[in-house]
């Protein structure tokens, strides 16, 4: 008697076709829908990069592929301070991170662990999360109008910690709530402090949930366009506020558009590359182990 | 203090200041006639602004297209997103690859998706317009009774992998027996999907539903980029009634009011997703 040994490859397979081979009707329509999901997606972003080395007479011709290449737009969109707001962008959200991380580190595990601030403390920071900007945002301009601070980072910065902390705390205790707690306790039974525990043990053990945590938080603040907007319209606008001022059908601009939004996408795109698996546990809170 | 609180007090602290104080000025905002040119004339006027902002039709019928917006969005984003879903879940061919690019539309800049969209149906220099019309049809995407259905194919395209994203971590988290006995009582592939994988999934469905709702109902950059509430007041979205209130007319204590409105009616639906959330966290 010949016993086949399933190997857990194909045992696998066969729970993932649960019944439907690749062959299937429903396993072609799949692929097929993966086809055509894939140009979807594909198409808008072959669709800038072109624009942005096309000339303006190209752009009038949307289905041209083929085409003499041109720097001009790289040119005329480099030197209309695109890079400058980028960087603002990028101050912006290193520095939202920064504190919300820090701050935001030691109130989710304090959550996590001793369940501190209640259920009261965990409904504030997912509202916070969903909260209509609108509601927040009149109060951030007449503030910084009182504070003469409008027109200026301090004002973005305000704004953008009301929605990149409570995301991060929020991304945070989904992690920690992941930590085993006999770890701690066997470094509290070492002879280590409550505070050294965590930032010991406990932290180093969250280090990837941070790090997808605070990726997550700057690639919020830096698309934002609503409270940037507003607060920073002028002097201190960020890429988003620049990209929009691109708002234009005169061909020229067009191009200098594509090539703005091509350096706007390319980072976050990058960076959210790294972050995907862990973002499920960290957008649900926890309420979806993955 | 116990060592909870001092390891929870900085978060409260900041907290406060950058939610709850806004929160409450804004409150404060809605019962005055607030005005940035003269912030010195400004006094109470008591719930005079929610009755204006209740007896504006322009209101209601951003709220009603903010509504619509939602539910198109979400409802299309959910069937599109569940069927990518269990397609990957499936597929192992340069697996990460194709996972990572299908989910990257959730991370591009809102205001440079539509800009990008505002150009790619545009009927003149659109690339989807001049494909349509070699094959003979006319479609103006941004044209009367068109336009707010456009925005939601935009949405669509940047937000479904946020449901691919959480559906498939369901999916893939499910136990693998009720799978096996299904298969082994010979239950088709659909009835299997209705009766297993959906009721065991719902937690991870609701939660998707409930977070990609409330951020639809923020919807502004697609509007600000690509119709400016037009044509007509047809894609006049709540968040951009109010934006177009306080920063255009300068009316900040009634555009606070109806930002106040619309926070009430959400809050309902916060509520809701907080218990779900706690209910799967505890399962």
């Amino acid at each position: 008697m010949t016993t086949a040994v399933a190997s857990p490859s194909d045992e696998r397979d066969a729970l993932l076709d649960q019944g439907v081979t690749g062959r299937s009707t429903w396993g072609i329509v799949g692929r097929l829908l993966l086809v055509a999901a894939f140009f979807v997606v594909l198409m808008p972003f072959v669709w800038v990069i072109l624009g942005s080395f096309k000339t303006g007479a190209q752009l009038n011709d949307p289905a041209l592929l083929v085409f003499t290449p041109t720097l001009d737009n790289w040119r005329e969109v480099l030197d209309s301070g695109i890079l400058q707001a980028a960087g603002r962008s990028a101050f912006v959200g290193v520095t939202t991170v920064t504190m919300s991380v820090l701050v935001g580190s030691m109130g989710a595990y304090a959550i996590s662990r001793y369940k501190a601030g209640g259920g009261a403390t965990r409904f504030g920071i997912l509202a916070a999360q969903v909260l209509p900007p609108a509601v927040l945002v009149f109060p951030f301009l007449a503030i910084s109008f009182t504070l003469h601070v409008n027109d200026t980072l301090i004002a973005v910065i305000a704004a953008h910690l009301s929605f990149v902390l409570p995301v991060v705390t929020w991304f945070l205790i989904g992690f920690f709530d992941a930590v085993p707690r006999e770890l701690e306790e066997q470094a509290l039974v070492d002879g280590l402090g409550r505070f050294a525990a965590f930032r010991k043990v406990v932290l180093p053990l969250v280090a990837p949930g941070i790090g997808a945590s605070a990726i997550f938080g700057f690639v919020l603040s830096w698309n934002d366009l609503f409270y940037a907007l507003i607060l920073a319209p002028g002097s201190a606008a960020t890429l988003p506020v620049r990209i929009a001022g691109f708002n234009t059908f005169r061909g020229v601009e067009l191009g200098a558009m594509c090539a703005a939004i091509v350096v706007s996408i390319v980072p976050v795109l990058i960076a959210s590359f790294f972050i995907q698996r862990r973002l499920v546990r960290g957008i649900s809170g926890g309420a979806v182990k993955y | 203090m116990s060592f909870r609180n001092r390891m929870l007090a900085p978060l409260l602290v900041l907290f406060a200041a950058a939610v709850g104080y806004p929160l409450i000025y804004s409150f404060y905002l809605s019962l005055t006639n607030y005005s940035i040119i003269h912030p010195k004339t400004t006094h109470l006027v008591g719930a005079d602004q929610y009755v204006r902002a209740i007896h504006d039709p322009d209101y209601w019928s951003a709220l009603r297209v903010t509504f619509i917006f939602v539910i198109c969005s979400v409802l299309l984003e959910l069937c599109v997103g569940m069927a990518l879903a269990l397609a990957l879940q499936r597929q192992r061919w340069a697996r990460n690859f194709t996972r990572s690019f299908l989910l990257s539309p959730m991370f591009v800049t809102p205001i440079a998706v539509g800009l990008m969209f505002r150009f790619l149906l545009n009927q003149q220099l659109g690339v989807i317009p001049t494909l349509l019309a070699k094959v003979g049809v006319t479609y103006d995407f941004f044209g009367v009774d068109r336009a707010l259905f456009s925005l939601v194919v935009i949405d669509v395209w940047q937000w479904t992998p946020f449901m691919v994203l959480l559906l498939l971590a369901g999916l893939e988290s499910l136990p693998r027996q009720p799978f096996e006995a299904a298969r082994v009582d010979g239950a088709s592939p659909f009835y299997t999907f209705r009766r297993i994988t959906v009721p065991m999934m719902s937690s991870v469905l609701t939660v998707a539903v409930l977070i990609r709702s409330l951020d639809a109902m923020k919807v502004f950059e697609y509007v600000y980029a690509i119709t400016r509430g037009g044509p007509g007041t047809q894609t006049q979205t709540a968040q951009y009634f109010i934006y177009q209130t306080g920063i255009t007319f300068f009316k900040l204590g009634l555009a606070s009011a109806m930002a106040y409105i619309l926070l009430a009616m959400v809050m309902v639906v916060i509520v809701i997703l907080f218990r779900s959330v706690e209910r799967a966290k505890n399962a």
